[in-house]
């Protein structure tokens, strides 16, 4: 750890306060409002936005590569120097942490991006259409969802052999929008029936206009509450397949393969292993109360609780 | 390393000591003598079958060779030349009835466990078998110079060479455990891998198979009437762990007694710091090394636009700052090999032969600028393989050499060296005592384990000469020149060969391992009535 | 009701077909050879084509997917190659843990979940329940392994007071009265069951505090509490009578959790129950295993949101099952 690290992480905080009191200063509304009210949200949004600026600010806040070894401190526990100790083969704990959350978050929040957008819009056509294409559409949703989801992944990757972060992502996104595409679902039926929808038809507005324009955004709370509570679900499983070594490829740090990395060495270097599990915890943690008080935002019906 | 974390504080626990009382409740455990203990084994994996003809991985091994018996054991020495050093097991003496006839005498008093006598024809049923290629045993090879078996009396068998070598007394007793011709003569061959005899062995060995719960455990029993004499552990168990980690977690914990190695310095000062513990160091029977494909990936009939070039190999490895990797991951635990060798060779490490020194700057030399790219195929089941391949990725990296890991499981990585789908991997060999057979078998132009089809007429030959050599000076000397000539035209980097450690629970006494086979042995080891606890009395 | 029961049957039966179809092409399409040991000796390749013709791998995916269904159909769920024993057996043999440990899990899970749940609600918005709060949010965002190995290394390793791994004492268990058998298999039990317990709890705590307060809302507590009710009485009589139902669902719903959580739990502590008997029929290419335990899952799934429903109109009169 340097001076200008801590310096870096010095204003990464600054910046992460500054950025959120604005936040909370904008008058977003009424929704806004709420959305702060919920206790822990303020705290929840804090964490998000410091661990998310911290892994895009990597470089800056890191003294060390994330694949840097230095030979000669392998598991030493944490120092000034090393500030989470280093790994088995002398990798600095911390730049592989940050590094590492670039990966993590970025492919809890694209996979969930794929998984939103793709349930969204089965979910959207299954409950505008209704008939045999619903019928068609929820009974796949009816398989996804019996399948316990580790082994439809584990079946997967199985299947294709090793993968590239991109087609991790894709796999996660296309394992993971059943249950959106339910919600989702259930939404449009209910905008659907509303005297507006039927007005747009009545002037002639095709279909899939008519789903875009007027039908997703009213169901977008729906959708956003789903994908903020969905990225912490995609972030665990990420963790839970790197540990079975099924996940991201070494060298590239994830914060489920350090675990997976440093599982041998727990019980004589633990700090390998408790970091990124903190750090995954922590994560996912701030996701739920960000997602909460999303719901309560945008929900006025559960609101206020 | 702060010790707190060091060291398993083993306090005495409530539960424990509530289970030993509730099996004391039974009223006093019987076995109180010089025969009682039970020994539980961590295993780092599940065996397939104990059939020995059959069985491939090391820890069948180390079951069935409680089970089952050769004819004759290597000796305390590990010398294949001719039989001296050799320790009678089922064959009581043998004799050269000529240069190329060997008869042996069979011990009168053997018994397979369902009470049938050792006979003569059981010994040639079990060359029959063992060179059959329906069965497949991968000793078929090692048994080429031996052209018939023959009982002669119901425990006289004689064995006709085919030319005269001096292996060949070693040849005819190591490789076969002998079988049972009544149980297995109308089991077809063909079925024998998947056969019910092994998962219910029957054999001549001094412990009895007695149960097997598939992903749990296996126990065998003390044949209290061995004709070797009567074994002092009344009980083995193995208790399958999955993986060399939590093998050693296992015994760290108190809940097995022995773990075979413990690889790591990490664990290695683990058990050292246990005081329940013992640790018995031995030679290593593996090496470790990165094979090359020097044929095109996937395609066998073009070369590799890598590991073709001569050149390139020879700077990959003079890249490698091997005895530095060898320091990081295994401490004073292991060593860099010179050639395809493990430390259980000990002989062929007195030598002037040394491993390829580290030379960056020759090795960008023999690059000449180019950047080359490759995949490296890793077992994700091995940490320290995996671990590895990530120090080497990162010392390529900074000659422009791409590396690329592809953790996969190991039906994967075996199905990949079968098929060719590869341009290098990461593996691990364990060898037999002498080189004569893995040699040949891995590095060799028609090698049935040379998947990257390595081609060295010059080290052919002299691999040829190393195994017809009549004398261990010879032989170390025809193997060193064999050494340095795949030293000039690598078809890998041989990284590192392990020094084993052992460890077992201090309560048990006259622990020996044989590097070869590492339970081999267990016969001989007892537990004095004095350091019996509930555990060894408890029980039928 | 009749309808709808056997069109849920239906369904049911048709969701476990595909996933089942799913799962055949996904692992036969697999890398990875069944009948190549692990890296030690290799086998020789001769052997290991007839091994594969033993069991009939060498003939067209489609044909050994109508041999499989025809099995199946049969009640015949095949032979493990990797256990050299029917399939049905090896299941057989790991769904009593695997029951053992889901069961105690979920019963941990809700008697905790509900206990800190109804805690909370009783004094919501004040610093006790922020406090809680934020604990069951932990818990409920932890990887379950994770929270797994750190258990194994404080209670296991550490303080030694639990067993590492296994589910009996591998010496003692079959020596031992009932009693002391029945203490081992707690005592081995402890460190899995608790780790899926604490999770769970945390979602259901969560869960529970929500459909409470939204039970508090309504007016028939309102009156109740007009009445002069006693806050607990409230609290226990009316609100949690209603906030009960979701809960309920919750169970249905958890079991899918429980089972896949239990995945990566068995294998961290060498439970042998279904869960890794799975992982390592994944990782041995054993498909027929493979297969059955996947069967197995689907079924479970099924049965639980099946189950669920249920019990939600058993417990609400005002849910009619109409599908």
């Amino acid at each position: 750890m340097t001076t200008a690290t801590l310096l870096a992480l010095l204003a990464i905080g600054v910046w992460t306060t500054a950025f959120v009191s604005w936040c909370r200063r904008r008058p977003w509304g009424e929704a806004g409002r709420r959305f702060f009210r919920h206790p822990s949200a303020t705290g929840g949004l804090v964490v998000l936005v410091f661990l998310a600026t911290v892994a895009l600010c990597a470089p800056l806040v890191t003294p060390y590569a994330p694949y840097q070894q230095i030979l000669t401190l392998q598991d030493q526990p944490p120092t000034w120097l090393h500030p989470l100790g280093t790994d088995f083969i002398g990798r600095d704990v911390w730049s592989r942490l940050a590094y590492g959350g670039r990966i993590s978050l970025g492919v809890g929040t694209l996979g969930m991006l794929v998984a939103v957008t793709l349930g969204g819009l089965v979910g959207a056509a299954a409950g505008y259409f209704r008939g045999w294409i619903d019928a068609l559409l929820m009974r796949c949703v009816d398989v996804g969802l019996s399948i316990p989801r580790i082994f439809l992944v584990l079946g997967a990757i199985a299947l294709w052999g090793k993968l590239g972060v991109a087609a991790l992502i894709l796999l996660l996104g296309l394992t993971g929008w059943f249950a959106t595409s339910r919600i989702v679902r259930s939404e449009v039926m209910s905008v659907r029936e509303r005297p507006y929808t039927d007005a747009v038809r009545a002037l002639g507005a095709r279909p899939w206009w008519i789903i875009v324009r007027h039908v997703l955004p009213n169901s977008a709370a729906a959708l956003i509450v789903s994908a903020a509570l969905g990225i912490g679900n995609m972030m665990l499983l990420e963790a839970g397949l790197s540990f079975l070594g099924a996940g991201i490829q070494p060298p590239h740090p994830s914060w489920g393969n350090m675990i997976a990395d440093g599982r041998d060495q727990l019980p004589t270097a633990p700090w390998t292993t408790l970091f990124p599990g903190l750090a995954i915890a922590l994560a996912v943690m701030a996701l739920n109360t960000t997602g909460d008080a999303l719901r309560d935002a945008l929900d006025p019906k559960t609101g206020g609780k | 390393m702060t010790p707190a974390f060091a060291r398993p504080r083993r306090i005495a626990t409530l539960l424990p000591a509530l289970l030993v009382v509730l099996a004391g409740c039974r009223g006093p455990g019987g076995c109180t003598t010089e025969y009682c203990g039970t020994v539980v084994f961590a295993a780092t994996g599940e065996p397939s079958t104990l059939l020995p003809v059959v069985s491939t991985s090391a820890v069948e091994r180390d079951v069935h060779d409680q089970i089952f018996l050769k004819l004759a054991e290597i000796g305390p020495d590990g010398g294949t030349f001719g039989d001296s050093g050799f320790v009678p097991e089922l064959a009581r003496s043998w004799e050269w009835t000529d240069p190329l006839t060997l008869t042996f005498h069979l011990d009168p008093r053997a018994r397979w466990h369902d009470g049938a006598p050792v006979t003569a024809a059981d010994v040639a049923f079990t060359f029959d078998a063992y060179s059959d290629s329906v069965v497949g045993s991968g000793d078929r090879a090692s048994l080429g110079h031996i052209t018939s078996v023959a009982a002669v009396d119901s425990l006289t068998v004689v064995f006709k060479f085919r030319d005269r070598y001096p292996e060949m007394f070693y040849d005819a007793t190591y490789h076969m455990r002998i079988l049972p011709a009544h149980l297995l003569r109308n089991v077809p061959r063909a079925t024998w891998q998947t056969a019910a005899f092994g998962r219910a062995p029957v054999g001549s060995g001094p412990y009895r198979f007695v149960s097997w719960t598939p992903g749990q455990s296996i126990e065998l029993a003390a044949d209290s009437t061995h004709f070797l004499g009567r074994p002092h552990l009344r009980r083995l168990i193995w208790r399958v762990a999955g993986n060399l980690n939590s093998a050693v977690t296992m015994v760290l914990a108190g809940e097995a007694d022995a773990v075979e190695v413990l690889v790591t310095p990490d664990n290695i000062r683990r058990a050292r710091a246990d005081t329940a513990l013992r640790l018995y160091p031995y030679a290593g029977s593996t090496y470790t090394f990165v094979r090359f494909n020097l044929r095109a990936n996937g395609d066998r009939s073009k070369p590799h636009p890598v590991f073709a070039d001569p050149e390139i190999r020879r700077a990959l490895v003079l890249a490698a700052d091997r005895p530095r990797m060898a320091q990081t991951v295994f401490g004073e635990y292991a060593k860099v090999p010179p050639g395809p060798m493990p430390q259980l060779w000990s002989w062929l490490w007195k030598t002037t032969l040394a491993p390829t020194p580290l030379d960056s700057a020759q090795a960008a030399r023999l690059l000449h600028g180019r950047r080359l790219s490759f995949h490296l195929i890793v077992p994700s089941t091995s940490p320290t393989r995996v671990q590895y391949a990530q120090l080497l990725q990162e010392q390529y990296r900074r000659l422009g050499i791409d590396v690329v890991i592809d953790q996969v499981d190991n039906p994967t990585l075996q199905q990949q060296l079968e098929s060719g789908k590869f341009d290098a991997s990461l593996e691990s060999f364990v060898t037999d005592p002498t080189p004569s057979s893995s040699v040949p078998a891995l590095w060799g132009r028609d090698g049935p384990q040379n998947y990257g089809h390595y081609a060295n007429d010059k080290f052919d030959a002299l691999v040829r000469t190393a195994a017809g050599a009549p004398t261990r000076g010879a032989a170390q000397a025809a193997w060193e020149s064999a050494f340095a000539a795949l030293a000039q035209d690598p078809p890998g980097v041989m990284l590192y060969a392990l020094d084993n450690v052992a460890a077992v629970n201090r309560r048990v006494a006259d622990v020996r391992i044989q590097p070869d086979s590492w339970w081999g042995l267990v016969r001989t080891w007892r537990i004095p009535p004095d350091q019996l606890t509930e555990r060894d009395r408890a029980g039928r | 009701m009749r309808a709808w029961l056997l069109r849920r049957v239906a369904a049911g039966i048709a969701i476990i077909f595909a996933a089942v179809s799913l799962t055949f092409v996904a692992i036969h399409l697999a890398p990875g050879e069944p009948f190549l040991p692990p890296d030690e000796r290799p086998m020789d390749p001769a052997v290991v084509a007839r091994l594969r013709r033993n069991y009939g791998l060498d003939r067209p995916l489609p044909v050994q997917y109508l041999r499989y269904v025809t099995q199946l159909a049969h009640g015949e769920l095949g032979e493990s190659f990797s256990q050299r024993r029917p399939v049905a057996q090896a299941i057989a043999a790991a769904v009593p843990n695997t029951l053992l440990l889901t069961i105690t899990a979920l019963a941990i899970d809700f008697t905790l979940g509900i206990a800190i749940g109804l805690y909370q609600a009783a004094r919501a918005r004040r610093r006790s329940d922020a406090a809680l709060a934020n604990v069951t949010l932990f818990f409920y965002s932890l990887p379950t392994f994770w929270l797994a190995l750190v258990l194994q290394l404080v209670f296991g390793l550490w303080l030694g007071w639990f067993p590492t791994g296994g589910s009996t004492d591998p010496v003692l268990h079959d020596s031992l009265p009932l009693f002391g058998r029945v203490v081992d298999r707690l005592y081995h039990l402890a460190l899995p069951a608790l780790t899926l317990g604490l999770v769970g709890a945390g979602g259901t705590a969560r869960f529970q505090r929500a459909a409470l307060l939204e039970a508090l809302g309504h007016e028939y507590v309102r009156t109740a509490r007009a009445k002069g009710l006693a806050e607990s009485a409230v609290l226990i009589r009316h609100a949690w009578r209603d906030a009960l139902l979701p809960v309920i669902s919750l169970a249905g719903v958890a079991l899918p959790f429980l089972l896949t959580g239990a995945v990566l739990i068995e294998t961290v502590f060498s439970w042998p129950g279904l869960g890794k008997l799975a992982a390592d029929a994944i990782s041995a290419r054993d498909y027929p295993l493979v297969l059955g335990t996947t069967l197995l899952a689907t079924c479970a799934v099924v049965t639980g949101s099946f189950i669920a429903d249920v019990l939600t109109a058993a417990a609400d009169p005002r849910v009619r099952l109409t599908a």
